[in-house]
């Protein structure tokens, strides 16, 4: 269960035991992250947006401060120095390009040719992208992670997550969808084996062809439940996905099914609507419970085999292929 | 009797090496230099202030967390929240933050004043800021680029092919600007009127000096005054830069409702964009109001007869009635009857002279404009 305020329990049976279904806790509350939220709200508008990035990392602070494992709390290092600049950097790389490229028709008004040409390079310029950003958000995140001082790190190569993505994508417009669950795991599957606690790895066990049934009972389902079969499709993949993670020695469990998880979302939505979004504080708290009330900890981990390992980011081996890492400096999406 | 007071000098914590997770139980006291901490293993640790910083401990019940040491650095936690009083007491220059926990009662009346100021900051720059520095903006943009706009904006909806070039009427249509426009001070635009071959009952401006006229509407006029008096109205967007502002406007409010929500997704993105239209369409309703009542003006300055503008405002809304498409002039500029209301009682306060528009004309003949074969 999620301890919601107190203090964290002094007693421990020490580190390296088992701790049978440990929990992750979360102390953070909406009041408080709405403290935040309103500061953030004042100086974003004084400053006509720019603050954006130093709110951003405002509220990723208190979160991640607010969350703790074994009676530690997680820390948040990145900085809205950093942010801005990857932001900047992907806006000059990609956002200039590709404004570029959707306008250019203008010019080649008579030109069909040229126009396929250019509207073709912008939609490859967006699928290059979409890797690109989200491996880079995966490195710069879990690099100003930390816990109990030891930095978190992912270690996979951006060039290896194009060709994952670019295909898996071939494959989902090939097989008509069919593809997608199978797709979603092995996306899941990169971004959770190359990431580290140190140097301990963490580890996943699944293949997407266990989804399928799951996925297409939703997909059939989905025009006499209005959509709603689709709740107990991502229950599931949530499910599936936690039960198949697993961290040195100990592994993960996850118990949220479909019923819960529309109702909260409901819930969530008619919040937001009724106070034209003043509510987000509140949500992002109750979303973080949501999530933390169906997941434990099972197994022992010993917590004196992971040591601190903070890898720069040029040593991830890419070779000329590095460049594919400018983003990793400051790129923190979604 | 009362308890004796007892200072706390000692501290349960623990220690963070930062090259493990393992954490060792330590024991801190406090001294005005720095703090002094010994862990179980029996080693003891001098952690002079200038060397530490506060990373976390801020909120209520948070432990607090010192660090010392460069990019990996020593960890020092202690959950008990006193701790943080006795050390912004001895070590005022490293607990700034300790003082919020004493304030914590008053957070809720300090929370709800600046929700409210944030409140009152977010309507005034919708109500007021925004559009008020969309109008300086607006005013400021060379002539030259409000042109391209305009072409722009006709070469879409006016096509050559599609337009009545008869020379004769349009030469006529176009003497009836002249008119309106005579006892305007300098202004900049070349004022140009283009007529549509098409049944649509509207009309519009575009940036830049260019005033487009459908046939539908031009039908339905039943003399000079009453087109004059949409004419006069179109006049006005264009001199005082409705487009452009409406254009600023629009951008600002999406930049405002973006700040307000800060991490959009999903349902919210449906919301702010329908939140973002009803702005737009409030922005755009007061500029139909200045342009109805500054049109109105511009007639009166110009001797012609208001009465012909209210004629042809409430033909079109009778019609509307009836068949929706005789709306389509007025549906986008809404609350009809109240600007019927408003236009007559302007008009009634005027009983000047009023000279007659293109005397020797028979309105009638400028139902042939679109006859010409077209190019």
């Amino acid at each position: 269960m999620v301890q919601a305020g107190g203090e964290p329990p002094r007693e421990y049976p020490g580190d390296g035991m088992a701790a049978e279904g440990r929990t992750i806790a979360f102390y953070g509350r909406g009041g408080e992250l709405f403290g935040v939220f309103l500061v953030n709200l004042c100086l974003t508008l004084v400053t006509l947006g720019i603050y954006h990035f130093w709110a951003r990392v405002r509220v990723l602070r208190y979160l991640w401060g607010q969350t703790a494992f074994a009676g530690d709390r997680f820390a948040y290092h990145g900085t809205g120095k950093e942010l801005w600049k990857g932001w900047l950097k992907a806006a000059l790389i990609f956002g200039l390009p590709f404004f570029f490229l959707k306008n250019v028709g203008e010019f080649f008004a008579g030109n069909l040719p040229l126009q396929i040409t250019a509207a073709l390079l912008a939609y490859i310029l967006v699928l290059v992208f979409i890797p690109i950003a989200m491996v880079n958000t995966r490195r710069y995140r879990l690099s100003r992670t930390s816990w109990r001082g030891i930095r978190f790190s992912f270690r996979g190569r951006v060039i290896d997550f194009i060709k994952l993505y670019l295909r898996g994508m071939l494959l989902s417009v090939i097989t008509l969808g069919l593809y997608i669950p199978i797709f979603a795991a092995r996306r899941h599957a990169f971004m959770v084996s190359h990431a580290y606690v140190g140097n301990q790895a963490w580890q996943f066990h699944g293949r997407g062809q266990e989804l399928f049934s799951s996925f297409v009972r939703a997909i059939l389902l989905f025009p006499f439940t209005l959509g709603l079969s689709w709740f107990w499709y991502t229950a599931a993949k949530r499910r599936y996905f936690w039960n198949h993670t697993a961290l040195a020695t100990a592994r993960f469990q996850c118990t949220v099914t479909g019923g819960p998880l529309l109702l909260f979302t409901l819930g969530n939505l008619l919040l937001l609507l009724c106070t034209v979004g003043f509510a987000w504080p509140w949500v992002v708290v109750r979303n973080v419970q949501f999530a933390l009330r169906y997941l434990t900890f099972v197994g022992d981990l010993d917590l004196a085999s992971i040591r601190q390992d903070v890898q720069p980011a040029s040593a991830i081996g890419e070779g000329f292929m590095s460049f594919l890492n400018f983003l990793d400096t400051g790129l923190d999406l979604g | 009797m009362p308890e004796p007071y007892t200072i706390r000098t000692t501290w349960e914590g623990y220690y963070l090496d930062g090259q493990s997770a393992v954490r060792h139980r330590a024991v801190v006291s406090l001294f005005s230099y720095g703090l002094v901490f010994s862990t179980e293993d029996g080693g003891s640790h001098s952690w002079p202030y200038a060397d530490l910083r506060q990373t976390q401990g801020f909120h209520a019940d948070e432990p607090v967390r010192l660090e010392r040491g460069g990019d990996i650095p020593e960890l020092l936690v202690v959950p008990e929240p006193a701790f943080l009083t006795a050390l912004s007491q001895t070590a005022p220059q490293l607990a700034t933050r300790a003082v919020r926990l004493r304030q914590r009662r008053r957070l809720w009346l300090r929370t709800s004043l600046a929700a409210i100021g944030a409140i009152v900051l977010v309507m005034a720059l919708y109500l007021w800021g925004i559009p008020v520095l969309s109008a300086l903006v607006a005013s400021r943009i060379p002539l030259a680029w409000e042109e391209r706009l305009g072409r722009e904006v006709v070469a879409h909806i006016a096509p050559p092919e599609k337009q009545c070039t008869d020379p004769i009427r349009l030469r006529f249509l176009e003497a009836i600007i002249t008119t309106l426009t005579g006892s305007l001070p300098e202004q900049p635009y070349t004022l140009r009127i283009l007529v549509v071959d098409d049944a649509t009952v509207n009309a519009f401006a575009a940036p830049g000096g260019y005033i487009v006229v459908f046939r539908g509407l031009l039908d339905l006029t039943g003399s000079a005054e009453e087109l004059a008096g949409v004419l006069a109205h179109e006049v006005q967007h264009i001199l005082q830069h409705h487009v452009t502002r409406l254009l600023l406007e629009h951008a600002s409010t999406g930049l405002l409702l973006t700040a307000l929500t800060g991490d959009v997704s999903g349902a919210m993105v449906f919301g702010l964009e329908s939140a973002r239209l009803l702005g737009t369409l409030q922005h755009r309703r007061q500029h139909e109001a200045e342009a109805d009542v500054a049109g109105l003006q511009l007639l009166l300055a110009a001797a012609v007869d208001p009465s012909g503008m209210v004629t042809l405002f409430e033909h079109l809304h009778e019609e509307g009635q009836n068949a929706p498409r005789f709306l389509h002039y007025l549906s986008t500029h809404p609350n009809t009857t109240q600007r019927i209301a408003t236009l007559k009682a302007l008009a009634g306060q005027s009983s000047r002279q009023f000279r007659k528009l293109l005397p020797d004309y028979d309105w009638e003949d400028m139902y042939h404009i679109c006859a010409a074969p077209h190019p």
